[in-house]
């Protein structure tokens, strides 16, 4: 049972907490194993919980305001091509002029003193995910000018002018 | 089964549509889908690329979109003449949506069922029906048909 903790629930339902969903599976297992077994997987169920609330409240007795979420809003400034430059020659050395460009990323000390020096300056950093893509100065360029939005399709469409002809009844 | 199982009905327009000014018939669209279901997905994409465009092209129909958890995505279109007619868009694409959305536009709200004969008119006649005695001297309304007199 220890094992379910930390696999995707097969139902994969949002917003529901892991921990509901195991007891309700704990409740549908049950019926056919017996009550005995309920009994002591929800005792160890609720110590486990009682452990959880002591660890937080631990926690969270420095700050008790929650810090606000962060925004993954990105606009690219104007001047980011010259601020890569300046970057890329002073962690790769001088490069022959107009192929700064095409400067390999290859050395992983110097490629991480890159993005995270990039990282901190612009406040928007390379996911993990992608990180495998950079592979020249040109893709960190490239990356660097997408701008990224946190809104969903749906407020975008409510905020943008609608004609007169297109109602969206957004219930939230 | 023959035509007499089924209900029929002749050919018209509502109110001779089209002889003076033509009125679209579809009065409003109501697009019913989940925000999160999987077979909704053609009915989002439809709502976030398709749905401007559509209630430009045609102004005088009104565009209803619902996101509403838990329901088949739909699309209600109610007439003028107050018929309504529900189509079911689960997994659906996007361009299926808007042709069916335009086929909906363009139809009148009457009855899909079958129609006798594909053609009416008000005015079947101008100069008058023909008849045997049409384009024959009228002294037969008198003494009638009957044989050369000797």
């Amino acid at each position: 049972m220890q094992h379910k903790r930390h696999c995707l629930s097969p139902l994969g339902l949002p917003g529901i907490q892991p921990v509901v969903l195991e007891l309700l599976a704990l409740r549908a297992a049950s019926a056919r194993w017996g009550e005995k077994t309920e009994e002591v997987t929800a005792r160890k169920e609720e110590k486990e919980l009682e452990a959880g609330k002591i660890i937080d409240q631990e926690k969270s007795e420095p700050s008790l305001i929650c810090p606000p979420p962060r925004r993954r809003n990105y606009l690219p400034p104007e001047d980011v091509q010259s601020c890569l430059e300046s970057h890329v020659q002073e962690i790769f050395g001088p490069s022959p002029p107009g192929n700064w460009l095409q400067t390999p990323l290859n050395e992983n000390r110097l490629k991480y003193r890159l993005l995270a020096q990039l990282a901190a300056e612009l406040g928007h950093a390379v996911p993990n995910s992608q990180l495998h893509l950079m592979r020249i100065a040109e893709d960190v360029l490239n990356f660097y000018r997408t701008p990224v939005k946190d809104v969903s399709k749906f407020d975008e469409l409510c905020a943008a002018e609608l004609p007169p002809n297109l109602k969206i009844v957004w219930q939230q | 089964m023959t035509g007499r199982g089924s209900p029929s009905r002749f050919l018209a327009a509502v109110l001779h549509n089209g002889v003076g000014r033509y009125v679209r018939q579809l009065q409003r669209l109501q697009l019913l889908f989940s925000p999160t279901a999987a077979d909704a997905r053609g009915a989002r994409q439809f709502v976030e690329e398709e749905a401007l465009d559509f209630a430009r092209r045609h102004p005088d129909v009104v565009l209803y979109v619902s996101p509403c958890t838990g329901l088949a995505p739909r699309l209600l279109a109610e007439y003028l003449n107050g018929t309504v007619r529900e189509e079911l868009i689960a997994s659906k694409t996007s361009e299926e949506i808007m042709q069916l959305a335009t086929k909906l536009a363009g139809q009148s709200g009457l009855d899909i069922i079958r129609i006798r004969k594909p053609f009416h008119t008000d005015n079947p006649s101008v100069q008058g029906q023909w008849h045997p005695l049409t384009n024959k001297p009228s002294v037969l309304n008198v003494r009638g048909p009957c044989l050369q007199p000797q």
